[in-house]
């Protein structure tokens, strides 16, 4: 069993889909139960692999590695490490939890559910993946249900939404698709393995290439490569001007989504730039990392946070908060330090389950009100005490509060990018203000203040609902608390990841 | 001049005089007819030059299906409505001609040398050789034709035929 | 004289076949015609077993003028399937359009022997023999419906053009013969390498000729707007089989003619070939997206698949063919699956090819809506599915020939298509209204075409490797 655990991780949800597609059509309680019952596997074997990851081994581990299309040297390839570790803990919780959260769909349950187990074993393997072909396969499954589940069970303009996240991201696929080819050719003997792609990185030339009007860069094979994946990862993260797709798409799509998307989804990009475009192409990382993830990141964090302060809609307000956060993110990587680039790390776990938990509090109250104008309520606290517990409990985290998980990784971004990049540091870090800004102004308008007549009767936050808050916000206090509960797993690959690029640096 | 040469020049001119009768005449019918008698002509040349089969081929193919199939078509549309498009029809036969002619003027000037050629042996081009090729070589294809013809008489017949 | 027959062993039975339904329609009462399809299918079944029992062989026949090699049982196979897949899908369909059964049966049937000498010979003359008995049973296909009048002109209308691309095709077999003394297409590869200055004007205008004729057949850009038109009114199992295997044995010829015994002329048709590749793929797509009838999207559909087809042709050596030979399997399943969906819209009179009539098709018939589904994402290019696996193995192949910017526009392309492609299965799943679909107890044996297209979608996409070895070792039997 525990030979194959992460192939069972994977695939657990697929076989779910089977069985749940062959479950009758009437049957919306049997087919909800299937899905939980398929994803909880997958978090019982995370909590397994969390306990049994050697912290101290930089390496890959739990390898599985098997022949696929032998004639292209393609292999089932499946492991992880201190980069991959937290993305997988993150998405076995989050989907768990998120089957709870979808089990007011009543329209077309059994193919809902069967898109969303199918999403779960794409976003598993992107994580777990490291051959370059069978990670972009998992790149492109993941898509789809996603573009379904926007697209038939979201909001009024799901369409337009489903549509134009499809195309960004599609778009940005095939710039990975050619950056994979390009490396593939330039490898020897070609290979789609991503430890051998890593070893041979010298290989990937930076003499500079001649292409009018980019001369004056001096960019070579490597930048451009790099430039193609960044693309295709900025875009999922999402990075300015490349966002745009994300307040569409979390806007229309159903609660549940929003929190895979958010919490799953961006971290892609992200985990991608780490895993791919760090090792394979360092000397193109040391040179462009500051324009295009520290500079771009620290103005994702402002931009992000101005226009969150500019909604109205609850949940494009929490979709844009994202894109600020993300910009940490950015920040953290792009520092090089062994605190900016764990802070990083965690600070995508962190936005996952504190954008999770956002979402999903969203949600409560809009299969109440069948609203989000932040402006329509007020007063809730009044109404809903445990709601408004647990939300602000979620806004301080949020918005990076000592004592809860959000701050720690804000922290060491911005202590690690200090030491770097001083003024991007000081920059970003007049972006936690911002936050605390809209944040605060959110709360006062939405739970303070005079109870709108309206919803004096609105039922408090059933147990189902508190099902799927409850351990998001306890990790949120556990991080806050003790984050080397996950930072240690993370630390000695991150460490050498940081060595691979350091060399490089000018 | 040996007979040769005086048996050519009154078939060649009876096939240029004819060819003129196939433009000039105002009766359709008239010019196929005159085309027929042009084309029995260059098959009797083509006799001249020892390529018999060339020439029963050439009397059995243009001399009589070809022209069977002229003259239907002639029946079947209504040569008047060809009338009224006289001068388009004159504009483009001249063009056509001018460069046939060019053509031929620029080959009598440049003319690719025959040395290099092996000549052909006495028998090329009788039926004989040509049965036998036809039976040995070429047997294959020739057994596919008929499947080729099975087919087109199946279309014919799924085209055309009466439903009931 | 010892004549080895064994080349011509399952395209004999296919003829074979083909007179048996012929002789049989006229004895049998109008509601036992079903018979037909099984003696149909058992022929086919048997020439298939035929040519898997010759697998591996490598001999010619007939001063081998027709040859015996992997190569020609692959596509022997591909064919022999291909019309398998079309007599399934069109039992109803004849049946409710009064066609003929017999004679399109037998049609079907003998269009494949062409196709099967098409692959196999290695001789000119031979190969235009095939080509025409394929393309004659084609054009009288084409206009079977005779109750539908698109049906008679887009046969007419294919008649004429196809007659026109054949001219094109034998004037230039004939300057080959005349530049290189021989229709046998090994001789001309000798001449070729003997001769190189004498007649080279000649022999590449033949070559040229030869080359349009065959980018009438696969339907290249500028050759190919007789194609929306042609597919549009044909009936729609006569459409598939035109995209399928009329394309895959004009991609045959070429490849035996092109990549492998005029090799030595690579230099001089990569350039134009290149060109045709890129407009094709390019205008293909370009026109699909404006199209408001899925029938005609699909036609324009397989324009662009010609233009990534046409890319193996470039990259040519033994990845291209490869490349060739796996995408001309994958293209063959998506193809057949996405006109089945079609076919099973049908009711009575209305042929339902609208975008609008895919409408809540993926609640009101969930095996169609996932089945268009997963076409429709492998033709835009979707791991892991066929369409996606074939593309990338076609544009490894650009790259391994050096031509990067071929792979670049191919991929771009394959982006293009993903909006028209989207848009049958937008309207399947978030739109109301539109067709109801046949159930499976009215069709069942389209049903069970379209579930084979479903697996063959699916396995050569997520399981390539055997699919893969098989166009390796079939593209090298050519040497």
């Amino acid at each position: 069993m525990t030979d194959h655990v992460l192939t069972y991780m994977t695939f657990f949800p697929l076989a779910g889909m089977v069985v749940v597609l062959l479950l009758p059509r009437e049957r919306h309680d049997l087919v909800r139960w299937a899905s939980a019952l398929f994803t909880l596997p997958p978090l019982l074997l995370a909590v397994w692999l969390y306990r049994n990851f050697d912290p101290v081994n930089p390496g890959l581990q739990f390898v599985e590695k098997a022949a696929w299309i032998p004639a292209y040297n393609i292999n089932y390839f499946v492991a992880v490490d201190g980069i991959s570790i937290s993305m997988v803990l993150l998405t076995a919780l989050l989907t768990f939890l998120c089957i709870f959260a979808s089990w007011g769909i009543d329209k077309g349950v059994k193919g809902y559910f069967a898109l969303f187990l199918l999403l779960d074993t794409g976003m598993m393997g992107v994580f777990v993946a490291l051959d370059f072909f069978l990670f972009y396969i998992f790149w492109e499954v993941m898509l789809l249900p996603m573009y379904f589940l926007i697209g038939i069970w979201g909001g009024p303009r799901r369409e337009y939404a489903a549509i134009k996240f499809f195309l960004y991201t599609l778009f940005g696929s095939v710039l990975m698709l050619l950056a994979i080819l390009a490396l593939y050719f330039s490898s020897e003997p070609h290979t789609f393995d991503m430890t051998q792609l890593i070893a041979q990185s010298s290989r990937y030339g930076t003499t500079p290439l001649h292409f009018w009007p980019f001369d004056h860069l001096r960019w070579g094979f490597q930048h451009v490569v790099w430039m193609a994946l960044f693309i295709g990862f900025a875009i999922k993260i999402p990075a300015f001007p490349f966002h745009t797709w994300l307040p569409d798409a979390h806007v229309e799509a159903p609660t549940a989504i929003s929190v895979i998307l958010a919490g799953i989804l961006l971290k892609m990009g992200a985990y991608g730039i780490l895993r791919i475009n760090y090792p394979m192409l360092p000397e193109a990382t040391a040179d462009l990392a500051y324009y295009f993830l520290g500079a771009l990141g620290t103005w994702n964090i402002i931009y992000g946070a101005l226009c969150a302060m500019a909604q109205k809609d609850f949940k494009k307000l929490v979709a844009y908060s994202s894109v600020s956060h993300m910009g940490y993110v950015m920040l953290g990587m792009a520092s090089f330090t062994p605190q900016g680039i764990s802070g990083a790390v965690l600070q995508m776990f962190n936005h996952g389950t504190i954008t999770g938990m956002l979402f999903l509090l969203v949600g409560v109250i809009y299969d109440r009100a069948h609203h989000r104008d932040i402006d329509g309520f007020g007063g809730l606290a009044a109404v809903m005490p445990v709601y408004t517990g647990v939300s602000v409990l979620a806004f301080f985290a949020s918005m990076g509060l000592p004592g809860l998980s959000g701050f720690i990784s804000e922290v060491l971004v911005l202590l690690g990018a200090w030491q770097k990049y001083p003024l991007l540091s000081a920059l970003g870090a007049s972006g936690v203000i911002l936050t605390a800004g809209y944040l605060l102004w959110t709360i006062q308008r939405v739970y303070l203040g005079a109870t709108n007549e309206k919803y004096k009767a609105m039922p408090e936050i059933n147990g189902r609902e508190l099902f799927t808050l409850v351990p998001l916000g306890i990790i949120v206090i556990i991080l806050g608390v003790y984050p080397n509960a996950l930072l240690d797993l993370l630390r000695a690959s991150l460490d050498q990841l940081n060595q691979l690029v350091i060399p490089h640096l000018s | 001049m040996s007979g040769d040469m005086i048996l050519f020049f009154i078939l060649a001119s009876l096939s240029v005089i004819f060819s003129l009768l196939v433009i000039f005449p105002r009766n359709v019918v008239h010019s196929a007819m005159a085309l027929a008698a042009t084309l029995f002509f260059v098959a009797v040349l083509f006799l001249t030059l020892d390529a018999p089969m060339l020439a029963i081929l050439q009397v059995l193919v243009y001399a009589g299906a070809i022209m069977i199939l002229f003259l239907f078509v002639i029946m079947l549309l209504n040569p008047a409505a060809l009338e009224g498009r006289r001068i388009a029809w004159w504009t483009l036969g001249s063009l056509a001609a001018v460069a046939l002619l060019l053509e031929l003027v620029s080959l009598f000037f440049y003319r690719p040398s025959p040395s290099g050629q092996p000549p052909v042996a006495a028998a090329f081009g009788g039926p004989e050789t040509l049965a036998q090729s036809l039976f040995t070589d070429f047997a294959l294809p020739f057994e596919i034709a008929s499947v080729l013809l099975l087919v087109a008489i199946i279309g014919a017949v799924a085209l055309a035929k009466r439903e009931g | 004289m010892e004549t080895n027959l064994a080349p011509l062993l399952p395209s004999a039975e296919v003829v074979l076949t083909a007179l048996s339904v012929l002789l049989l329609d006229l004895f049998i009462r109008k509601d036992e015609k079903g018979l037909l399809v099984w003696i149909s299918l058992i022929g086919l079944a048997l020439a298939g077993g035929m040519a898997l029992f010759l697998w591996g062989s490598h001999e010619g026949a007939f001063q081998d003028s027709i040859l015996l090699d992997d190569f020609a049982l692959f596509f022997t196979e591909l064919f022999l399937g291909a019309a398998a897949i079309t007599i399934l899908s069109s039992v109803h369909y004849v049946r409710e359009t009064n066609i003929h059964e017999g004679e399109f049966y037998a049609l079907v049937l003998l269009s494949t022997f062409g196709m099967i000498l098409m692959a196999a010979a290695n001789d000119l003359i031979l190969f235009f023999l095939g080509l025409e008995t394929m393309s004659i049973g084609v054009y009288i296909l084409t206009g079977m419906w005779r109750e539908r009048s698109q049906a008679s002109e887009a046969a007419m209308k294919y008649f004429l053009i196809g007659a026109f691309a054949t001219g094109f095709l034998l004037y230039g077999i004939a300057l080959i013969y005349g530049a290189a003394g021989s229709t046998h297409l090994g001789r001309i590869a000798s001449a070729l390498g003997q001769t190189k200055s004498h007649g080279s004007i000649i022999l590449s205008a033949g070559v040229f000729l030869l080359f349009v004729g065959l980018a009438f057949k696969v339907a290249a850009v500028p050759f190919h707007f007789w194609v929306p038109d042609v597919y549009d009114g044909a009936p729609t199992p006569v459409s598939a089989f035109m995209a399928v295997a009329v394309k895959a044995a004009a991609f045959a010829g070429w490849a035996r003619i092109f990549l492998y015994q005029l090799s030595p002329l690579q230099s001089e048709w990569t350039l134009p070939l290149k060109a045709l590749a890129i407009l094709t793929m390019t205008v293909g797509n370009l026109l699909a997206i404006s199209q408001s009838s899925v029938k005609r999207m699909l036609a324009y559909s397989s324009i662009a698949h010609a233009g990534y087809l046409l890319i193996a042709l470039v990259a040519g050596g033994e990845s291209g063919g490869q490349a060739l030979l796996f995408y001309l399997l994958s293209y063959a399943a998506m193809t057949f699956g996405a006109f089945g969906v079609l076919i099973a819209l049908k009711e009575g009179e209305n042929d339902h090819e609208a975008y609008s009539d895919f409408a809540g098709l993926g609640f009101k018939r969930p095996f169609l809506g996932m089945a268009m589904s997963l076409f429709m994402l492998s033709l835009a290019g979707f791991p892991p599915l066929a369409g996606f696996t074939g593309k990338f193995y076609l544009f490894r192949s650009a790259v391994v020939a050096g031509h990067i910017d071929l792979a670049i526009i191919g991929a771009l392309n394959s982006l293009l298509s993903v909006v028209y492609y989207l848009r049958v299965i937008v309207m399947m799943y978030m739109e109301e209204g539109g067709a109801e679909g046949k159930p499976f107890a009215r069709a069942p044996y389209l049903y069970l075409a379209i579930a084979i297209a479903v697996l063959g979608t699916v396995y050569l996409g997520v399981l390539p490797a055997p699919a893969l070895d098989l166009s390796r070792i079939s593209f090298i039997s050519l040497h």
